[in-house]
């Protein structure tokens, strides 16, 4: 026990300093609170939260029991896409030829990452989405509150502890989609394009399940809301651009319809379907699929491709390789060199945009968080604050 | 001695509900102070608030110097708190609990093995090492939320109604346990709506009823001092007119609010007045030739005090 606190607290009493806890006028005795104390207290909170959650989600042999289940699934399906892919082209490329196995190794990639997006979808915030209101449910929240512990260093071991686990079994499916450089037709490029987009999706919908965990008390309803808030995102964002461009179309030749202009990519941002097909788009080897679903949706190939609307890219210009850049014919009907995929579609034109709006949401949705699970500092959003004096 | 818990004016208001009215308490170091009322007079709330957990509306509250409203990390420091409810987690083994714990407090790990084994030991859960949190009894359960209330060794510890739910000898466990505790330095307060409980093992008392302090102090300081309206039974060494001679003087002084004499013979007062006054009347009534045999209270408990001061049709402190 500290029994220098008896006698700083009568010449100086600890409980007057400023608030925000200012090292400035503080007795020197007790000032372990310097900011990189407090940085280091977090991280050791941190620390604290993630190896009790990871203790229990790591214990026994159940988590790499269900991993292993999980990469037997991912290969299976892996390697039935292969026939499925070696069946179709067999006879469209005279069961012979490079482009046939690029396009396989293309479409493997293809549904490998969309299903582990799926994956991600789902499996990242319903890993968080109980986080807190578990705690409360088994009123252990406030035995946790009641430590020195941040309300940061909780929400971030809890945030993290799940990740780690999403993480694992992304990172657990690597080797896998490695396969399709068997094939050819991805670049390691595109691969690392597709996971970038994975793990920041990860922490993204892992903060948004998070935050509904802290938001609302029951870890059922907690686990709803988020599922809700998945299909908003991901179904939902795409009906609503559907709609509005339907919306928007020309009515016959005879004007505009009720709305006026595209919609906003903006739609989008956080719909990690629609970022994957982007990545997608890049690995094409002409304007394909992927491609015209990215430019139907979001319109990203406007402007990069021909006169006259979208047409069919023609045969490649240049030989197929992975190398960045390329020529594409500009309005005027000229070569042009630039930073596009080499048969005329723009690469990278909307996963980043969805990368960046996912971390500045997260950023957001953890400063929420914070304040949710901090018992004192919480916002009342409900009723306004109140004067404390004045219902006397 | 300076308080080490202190509360002036402490108030906190529910969508306009007063749970706690401008309570003031003040805890010695190394007491063990009872907060008695009944369910709903605001002591879980007072105790949420002194732990940090609650925002007091209005007043001001302050644990080994430091206030819980400006300093609530220093506050948490000293501070171990044992809810009234509370869950343990799944999944946990009963060592990886504490531990847990201890690093949360950020208790440097060279020390926190050694730590757990001691606080283990101290309440009695040593055998239980290894095994989950689940399976414990709830007694054990309890014992254990206190060894992890004590991680810190902190210098007060706040239980909120530690004794709910437990079978007679897990209470007398508790009790010894808290002896232990306050004999190794420690500040307890302590908070129950079943008197008994605490009227052996407190120093202290308050009794808090509607949000406020109806009485405060040592526990026989509280009992002397609220023995207004107490009854005193006065035996006297003769019958018929004369007892009643006697019962009418009784009666004809002014702290006596009613005499009767009772089946046996015996004079009952009731009786407004303090210990002096009772000494009066003695003296007085010696004096005036009484041959009383036996002049005396009628027992009362703490429990029955309780009763009066706690009486549903006292006033309500002012209402929001």
């Amino acid at each position: 026990m500290n029994d220098s606190t008896t006698s700083t607290e009568m010449t100086d009493p600890p409980g007057r300093h400023e608030l925000g806890g200012s090292t400035a006028t503080a007795s020197p005795a007790r000032r372990w609170q310097s900011p990189l104390s407090a940085l280091t207290r977090t991280a050791g909170g941190i620390g604290a939260v993630g190896v009790k959650e990871l203790r229990g989600r790591m214990r026994g042999r159940r988590a790499f029991i269900i991993l292993t289940i999980y990469l037997l699934l991912l290969g299976g399906f892996a390697w039935m896409v292969e026939l499925i892919m070696e069946r179709n082209y067999s006879f469209s490329f005279g069961g012979n030829g490079t482009y046939a196995t690029a396009a396989i190794g293309q479409g493997i990639f293809a549904a490998l990452l969309m299903l582990e997006t799926l994956q991600v979808a789902f499996l990242a915030p319903s890993a968080t989405a109980g986080a807190i209101s578990m705690e409360r449910e088994k009123q252990t929240l406030e035995l946790l509150v009641v430590t020195p512990i941040t309300s940061l260093a909780i929400v971030l071991g809890k945030l993290l502890s799940a990740l780690v686990y999403v993480w694992l079994l992304i990172a657990a499916s690597i080797p896998l989609t490695a396969v399709v450089f068997v094939y050819g037709g991805v670049a390691p490029e595109d691969v690392l394009r597709g996971y970038l987009v994975l793990v920041v999706t990860a922490l993204g919908l892992g903060a948004f399940g998070l935050f509904c965990s802290s938001l609302v008390k029951r870890t059922q309803a907690a686990t709803a809301i988020t599922i809700f808030g998945v299909l908003v995102m991901t179904i939902g964002s795409v009906f609503v651009l559907i709609f509005w461009q339907a919306m928007a179309s020309a009515d016959n030749g005879q004007g505009s319809g009720p709305i006026a202009g595209a919609p906003p990519q903006a739609i989008a941002y956080l719909n990690p379907f629609l970022a994957q097909v982007d990545v997608l788009c890049g690995t094409e080897t002409t304007f394909g699929g992927w491609c015209s679903i990215e430019n139907g949706l979001l319109q990203t190939q406007t402007g990069v491709v021909f006169d006259g609307g979208p047409v069919p890219v023609p045969m490649p210009l240049v030989d197929p390789g992975f190398n960045r850049g390329g020529v594409f014919v500009d309005p005027e009907g000229q070569l042009v060199a630039g930073d596009v995929a080499p048969f005329g579609a723009a690469r990278d034109a909307f996963w980043p945009k969805s990368v960046v709006a996912w971390l500045v949401v997260s950023l957001v949705l953890l400063v929420l968080t914070v304040q949710f699970v901090s018992p004192t500092r919480r916002w009342r959003l409900r009723r306004g604050r109140r004067n404390p004096e004045a219902a006397t | 001695m300076s308080a080490i818990v202190q509360t002036h004016g402490l108030v906190k208001r529910y969508n306009g509900t007063l749970a706690v009215a401008g309570l003031d308490l003040a805890v010695e170091p190394g007491e063990i102070f009872g907060l008695v009322g009944p369910n709903g007079a605001g002591k879980t709330t007072t105790l949420r608030m002194l732990a940090t957990l609650l925002r007091p509306s209005a007043g001001e509250a302050e644990i080994d110097g430091w206030s819980v409203t400006r300093n609530p990390d220093e506050v948490r420091r000293v501070l171990g708190f044992m809810p009234d409810v509370f869950g343990v987690y799944d999944d946990m083994k009963v060592w990886e609990y504490l531990d847990f714990f201890a690093r949360c407090y950020g208790l440097p790990a060279a020390g926190r093995r050694r730590m757990v084994a001691d606080l283990l030991e101290l309440v009695d859960l040593g055998d239980r090492r290894d095994h989950y949190v689940q399976t414990l009894s709830r007694g054990m359960e309890q014992r254990l939320c206190l060894a992890q209330a004590l991680v810190h060794d902190p210098k007060v510890l706040l239980l909120d109604e530690p004794a709910s739910g437990l079978d007679p000898r897990a209470r007398v466990e508790l009790r010894e346990l808290l002896r232990e505790l306050r004999s190794l330095g420690k500040t307890i307060l302590i908070s129950s709506h079943i008197l008994p409980e605490l009227e052996e093992l407190c120093t202290s008392v308050a009794i808090v009823d509607r949000g406020d302090v109806l009485a405060q102090g040592r526990v026989a300081d509280i009992e002397r001092r609220l023995r207004f309206g107490a009854v005193l039974r006065v035996r006297l060494l003769v019958e018929g007119e004369a007892l009643e001679a006697a019962r009418d003087r009784f009666a004809a002084d002014a702290d006596v609010a009613s005499a009767s004499i009772l089946e046996d013979g015996t004079i009952e007062l009731g009786f407004r007045g303090d210990d002096e006054a009772v000494a009066r009347l003695l003296a007085e009534s010696v004096s005036a030739g009484l041959p009383i045999v036996n002049f005396a209270r009628a027992a009362s408990d703490l429990e029955e005090l309780f009763l009066q001061v706690t009486a549903p049709d006292r006033q309500p402190p002012e209402a929001a």
